[in-house]
């Protein structure tokens, strides 16, 4: 019991790292790439890339208008609630960490770790079985084979159409 | 000759139809007569699909604009090189060309395999007959590329300028090559569950083709990139668009595919996972074709008039519910006598490369497919771009490297404690030194460091656990045969082609490990406005603007090229030529970067804006070992061809495999 809740702990302990966002970065030019990486590109093409990606003359005006707006004091997150304000939640690169957008984040790792587990489970299955079959007498195990056999040789027949 | 395509496009789709009919039919009722009616099929629907693109490219090829997709494609100032290119282009042409390779892969095998396994072949011939005709039926009825305009237009709309760069000469066929390509592993593991003929000896014959396929989808992956990054000029190669997405995930599946079934070879274990795994990839390249065609999820890749969306849906739809229910019919065929003799194995690493793949193919179908999702449940749309993938599928990439390092090291059937010390003591060790070494000259100031740092510690123990089996190989030999390093080491690669071309693809994937973790975490960009003259600094290069230089091309393209001077302690380095072209009839000027390429790091330029007086806007980004990324393509290319090169030693046996099992089951005759 203790093993799996340290096993557990570990576990929350890294998907905690994962998901905790970037470390603050210091500098202008770190807060404005910082920013182009949170935000979507808006222009009249729909080019649905990231700003920090986009080579449209609308990205260029964008990325003046933000230099300015941070070299006026406006902090990175204050700038991005601007633009979810402007233009609704698509404009962010990601979904955001909380509520159902939460599952975006959280179902990959649980659909691994759920995955890690059936793998442990049937692996020790497999060698269970194994396991069983070296401390029986070797002869027991032909009439397995034999049934093996039987079976698709039935199935073989049944498949011929006459 | 445009009424010769659109016909013999009929004709193909009538002699598949027949086909499938046909080749299912003298397979139940054992009717020869009719096996060899169908037999016939291959050949006449590849022709007929053949003359079709023919007439296709010589519309393209002689400016032929009655045809509304050469009108829309194609105009009389375009490259012969691009008119080539324009024929896959769009949505029309390129259903075309798909099932043109698809239409030529199964002539292949039709000749590969016509006088083999004749219980599987038929089969397996009528299930890619059903594809194309899924393929034909979209072209003949819906996305006709010889639909005419009833007054032609004196020139074309053109060729997207975008797409006029070498790579769509290469990326697109290559891409098609893997996508279509698993079509025929599919098809035989599918004929093999009809005709329950389920041993291996689907994937014995359909080995290669697997590989095949899984190395042209690699490479039209990498080749995808490199024209990302010589093209979009935004000094990467990797957006996570959904459209690379959707050739990202099938190719995580197949490697699945690739190791899993290794383990099916060897213990006849497996076998529901192997037949899940190749079904799923097949049904991901069609997911990803749906992706690109129907409009459904935003990408820059989606062609103009993506409608071809339900078509795609409805056919994949039939292909989960078709296959999974064979597989529920046949699963007591399909069972196996599944037992491993320790956890610790190379079989169990194999499970938990298939898990961590499988994982990462999920995240990113997740990803992809959440917007949707989002939009269904809470009536918002958002989006999910690269800072979710990179946050989700970097962790689990970096234990997919690690893995790569434990499967060669570890022993198959059962690993000692013993065992396991001495194989993973030097591996260990080089991953210790590099850690120590790169710890106090490398900055760890954030996240992308960190995996970046990690990732380099990992790219140390892999390549010394695989290199380390080349070493204990090569000594061995050298030991046993009396041979040189050299001729020892040829040796034992070409009589192991298998196993020793996988570890060179091995190599080839930590190289671009390496280059990916490199090139994000320790670039660095700036943007100069410049005048004739100035220059600028970055990472040791002096950068001076020398000139602009404006040239009419051709009379609809115009390039406005600015020169730039690179010096390096004092002395000239390079000269870099960004560019913008511009065509006429498009808003958007095309950026042409310029790049100096070292092992070391890219030197990127791009000629951002430019004023009438010369003046420059020039945006500089610095790059490390974006090269390795690009090399180690080459490495798994160059593995990938000892694997798949024919082995007389595998084949010599098998076959004695063979004569074992007749002399354990002697056949009728014998007897």
């Amino acid at each position: 019991m203790r093993t799996f809740k340290i096993k557990l702990l570990t576990g929350l302990f890294v998907l905690v790292w994962v998901l905790a966002g970037q470390a603050p970065v210091a500098g202008a030019g770190a807060l404005l790439s910082d920013l182009e990486n949170q935000l979507m590109c808006k222009c009249d093409d729909k080019c649905g890339k990231v700003l920090i990606n986009c080579t449209c003359s609308t990205s260029d005006k964008t990325r003046a208008k933000f230099s300015k707006m941070l070299e006026s004091g406006l902090t990175v997150d204050q700038i991005v609630k601007m633009q979810v304000d402007e233009y609704g939640e698509t404009v962010l690169s990601a979904p955001t960490k909380f509520g159902f957008n939460l599952t975006a984040w959280m179902t990959p790792f649980v659909a691994l770790v759920a995955g890690g587990f059936g793998v442990r489970k049937v692996l020790r299955a497999w060698v269970g079985k194994r396991d069983g079959i070296d401390t029986a007498e070797t002869p027991a195990a032909e009439p397995e084979i034999s049934k093996k056999y039987s079976k698709r040789l039935k199935d073989e027949l049944d498949g011929i159409e006459l | 000759m445009n009424d010769i395509g659109e016909f013999t496009l009929l004709v193909a789709l009538a002699t598949a139809l027949y086909g499938c009919v046909a080749y299912v039919m003298s397979a139940r009722g054992n009717r020869i007569d009719l096996y060899l009616s169908a037999d016939k099929t291959p050949f006449i629907v590849w022709a007929c699909v053949m003359i079709s693109s023919i007439c296709l490219l010589r519309a393209f090829l002689t400016d032929d604009f009655s045809l509304q997709y050469v009108w829309a494609y194609s105009n009389r100032e375009l490259d012969t090189f691009y008119k080539v290119a324009s024929f896959w282009g769009g949505q029309k042409g390129s259903l075309l060309f798909w099932t043109l390779l698809l239409t030529t892969y199964m002539l292949v095998v039709y000749f590969q395999n016509r006088s083999k396994n004749l219980r599987v072949v038929p089969y397996a011939m009528a299930v890619m007959l059903v594809v194309v005709v899924f393929f034909l039926f979209l072209i003949n009825f819906s996305t006709n590329p010889f639909e005419r305009i009833p007054l032609p237009p004196e020139d074309g709309r053109g060729l997207n300028p975008l797409l006029q760069n070498y790579w769509m000469v290469i990326h697109p066929p290559t891409l098609y090559l893997g996508y279509v390509g698993f079509t025929v592993p599919f098809a035989f593991a599918v004929a093999a569950l009809i005709s329950k003929d389920l041993d291996d000896g689907w994937i014995r014959m359909t080995r290669k083709w697997t590989l095949i396929s899984w190395f042209f989808l690699c490479m039209g992956n990498l080749f995808g990139a490199s024209w990302a990054y010589v093209e979009l000029g935004w000094g990467g190669y990797w957006a996570w668009d959904p459209v690379e997405n959707a050739a990202f995930m099938p190719l995580l599946i197949a490697t699945a595919f690739l190791h899993s079934v290794m383990i099916q070879e060897k213990k006849d274990m497996m076998k529901v996972w192997n037949m899940s795994l190749i079904l799923l990839t097949f049904a991901m390249t069609i997911f990803g074709t749906f992706i690109t065609r129907s409009g459904l999820i935003q990408s820059v890749h989606t062609f103009d008039e993506a409608t071809l969306g339900y078509y795609f849906l409805a056919f994949l739809f039939v292909i989960i519910v078709a296959c999974v229910a064979l597989i529920i019919a046949r699963l007591p065929l399909l069972k196996s006598a599944n037992e491993l003799d320790s956890f610790l194995s190379r079989e169990s690493s194999f499970l938990f490369n298939n898990l961590v793949l499988l994982g990462i193919a999920f995240a990113t179908f997740w990803g992809t497919i959440f917007p949707i999702i989002s939009e269904a449940v809470r009536g918002v749309k958002i989006t999910v771009g690269p800072p979710f993938y990179n946050q989700v599928n970097v962790p689990i990439g970096l234990a997919l490297l690690a893995l790569i390092g434990i499967g060669p090291v570890i022993a198959w059937r059962r690993a000692t404690f013993s065992n396991l010390k001495k194989n993973f003591l030097r591996p260990v060790l080089a991953g210790l030194v590099m850690a120590v070494a790169l710890f106090p000259v490398i900055p760890l100031g954030n996240r992308a460091e960190i995996y970046t740092y990690v990732t380099f510690v990992l790219c140390a123990f892999v390549l010394t656990s695989i290199l380390t089996e080349f070493y204990k190989g090569t000594v061995s030999r050298m030991g046993l045969k009396d041979e040189s390093v050299v001729g020892a080491l040829t040796t034992m690669t070409w009589r192991n082609k298998r196993r020793y071309g996988g570890y060179i693809v091995h190599i080839g994937v930590v190289l671009i490990f390496a280059g990916i973790a490199g090139s994000q975490a320790y670039g660095t960009h700036t943007e100069k406005h410049l005048k004739t003259g100035d220059s600028f600094e970055i990472r040791g290069y002096t950068i001076t603007y020398e000139k602009l230089i404006a040239i009419e091309a051709t009379s609809v393209k115009t390039r406005i090229i600015a020169q730039l001077a690179v010096e390096r302690d004092g002395k000239r380095y390079w000269t870099g030529h960004p560019e913008k072209e511009f065509y006429k009839g498009q808003n958007q000027p095309v950026s042409e970067v310029d790049v100096l390429s070292t092992w070391k790091e890219d030197l990127y330029m791009i000629l951002a804006d430019f004023g009438e007086d010369e003046s420059a806007t020039i945006k500089v980004y610095v790059n490390p070992m974006v090269s390795w990324m690009w090399t180690g393509g080459w490495v798994i290319a160059f593995g990938t061809m000892i694997s798949m090169w024919p082995d007389r030693l595998e084949q010599r046996r098998r076959l004695d495999r063979v004569r074992k099992q007749e002399q354990l089951f002697p056949s009728p005759a014998q007897e």
